[in-house]
């Protein structure tokens, strides 16, 4: 393989929605216990590009590598299951709309996919699940149904969710845009946390106070393409592109 | 006006006495048909979900079948298809040997059309994002319709199904046209001994209404079970 340290390998990947080109040519890495986030303007293709790493899209052209695992989307009319599924076991999602199943309660929705995907034991995971919601700060909400939960604890659970299947990335959609202000805090924290025991973390995020502390590596998107990557001192605060410090700017005001 | 009111016949507008004499007579009805209402409703049920499901097929051999099936019931009256059924079908040798059985048939297979249209809608009307959710823990398409979809569309689905199974113990009376003795077939036979029509046909309203009652109590205690994990209500 490529390298022992990359956990994540894309090259030249494409996508595009009918006629509309979304990703074009894209390339980066991801080094073993890397954060690295995604940042640009709505529209840019950030969101897009999270969702082929975990084929939720599949994209027209390209490849993707997690762990030792890649898929090439060359000349491919669709993927085979067996490879989505290969693919998807390296990576857990957390989406910005949170997707707990509502008639489960907390640890009903943490253990469910373990016990019916992976046929584990109950207890275990039980076990296992408990610890997990501690470490979220859940744990008091094990047996309540997402419906009585506030929008940030429905996220801490559902980083719990996607922990649970020991992922080695973990993909973050914007984890906090659908939250209110004085929640946000509570959600970031999380991560930070996971970003401190060496979790490699993909982030989509408009949080930039957050990107800059916990970030690796920024990427900025914009139409499609990657157009400036390098750590947090570099990209936000010294951009090189104008459309980079264009974004920048807008954000602060 | 006044000419009208003074020439009711009040004494023909309700007789309590004939009703209650003519119950039990009734009620034999009324438990044929339960039994056409129960099996209808069974057989629709299950018909209905296959074919829902069909209808949402990607494949077009099960998609486009379904879909004409589905135009075909909802467009033709009930009382036609049981017509065709009863009277039409035995020029080609398929004779029901009884009126009840020719009655399921044509209530199940009408209404199948319904609940397949409150399946497919109830799927249908749970969030993309439950399947994404589900497909990135790895789910696959069976464990999620099973586990997430399926649990989640049966609460969506149980009010219009009920309003479906009402109106398939009412759509009952309809096979009282191809002598069924059921409720309404029973009313009738006692209408024309007694000419009380008014007194026989409220009665039989009045125990359709108790029966649609029941259901709508059933209906009442099956959504509270299935909206028990919603905090508000």
């Amino acid at each position: 393989m490529n390298g022992v340290k990359n956990m994540i390998e894309v090259k030249n990947l494409k996508k595009q929605f009918d006629e509309v080109t979304v990703l074009e040519s894209i390339d980066f890495t991801v080094e073993k216990g890397d954060v690295v986030c995604l940042i640009g303007p709505s529209g840019s293709g950030k969101t897009t590009l999270l969702r082929c790493l975990n084929l939720l899209e599949t994209p027209n052209a390209g490849s993707i590598t997690i762990s030792d695992k890649t898929v090439s989307f060359d000349n491919r009319k669709g993927l085979s299951k067996k490879e989505v599924k290969e693919l998807r076991s390296f990576s857990g999602m957390v989406f910005q709309g949170f997707h707990l199943f509502p008639h489960k309660t907390v640890m009903e929705n943490i253990i469910e996919a373990p016990l019916i995907v992976k046929k584990q034991d109950k207890k275990k995971l039980t076990a296992e699940g408990e610890r997990l919601l501690t470490k979220v700060g859940m744990l008091e909400h094990r047996d309540k149904y997402p419906d009585s939960l506030s929008g940030g604890q429905q996220q801490r659970a559902a980083i719990a969710r996607a922990l649970m299947m020991n992922p080695e990335v973990m993909l973050f959609d914007e984890p906090t845009s659908a939250l209110d202000p004085q929640l946000v805090g509570e959600v970031l924290r999380v991560i930070e946390e996971l970003a401190k025991e060496g979790q490699t973390m993909v982030i989509v995020t408009h949080e930039m106070n957050f990107a800059r502390r916990i970030a690796d590596k920024i990427l900025f998107m914009d139409g499609g393409y990657i157009l400036e990557s390098g750590p947090p001192a570099e990209v936000l605060e010294n951009p090189k592109e104008a459309r980079t410090r264009e974004f920048l700017q807008l954000l602060d005001e | 006006m006044i000419e009208w009111f003074s020439n009711i016949q009040w004494e023909h507008l309700y007789n309590p006495q004939l009703a209650w004499d003519s119950l039990p007579f009734l009620l034999e009805g009324l438990r044929i048909t339960m039994i056409i209402s129960l099996f209808s409703m069974f057989f629709a049920l299950i018909l209905g979900i296959f074919i829902g499901i069909a209808r949402m097929s990607k494949f077009w051999f099960l998609r486009i079948p379904a879909r004409i099936y589905i135009s075909f019931m909802r467009g033709t009256p009930l009382l036609v298809f049981i017509f065709i059924l009863y009277y039409g079908l035995p020029v080609i040798g398929v004779q029901f040997n009884s009126a009840v059985v020719a009655g399921i048939v044509g209530i199940s297979l009408n209404f199948a059309a319904y609940n397949a249209e409150v399946v497919r809608s109830a799927i249908m009307s749970v969030p993309r994002g439950q399947w994404e959710a589900a497909s990135s823990l790895q789910m696959g398409y069976v464990q999620t319709m099973q586990r997430i979809i399926i649990p989640q569309a049966t609460r969506i689905a149980l009010p219009p199904t009920f309003n479906i199974f009402m109106d398939v113990v009412k759509g009952t009376s309809l096979a009282s046209v191809i002598t069924v003795q059921e409720l309404l077939y029973s009313s009738r036979v006692v209408a024309g001994r007694t000419y009380d029509s008014m007194t026989m046909y409220i009665t039989a309203a009045l125990i359709y209404w108790v029966v649609c009652i029941v259901i709508g109590h059933f209906q009442e205690r099956l959504e509270k079970r299935y909206n028990r994990y919603l905090s508000r209500r």
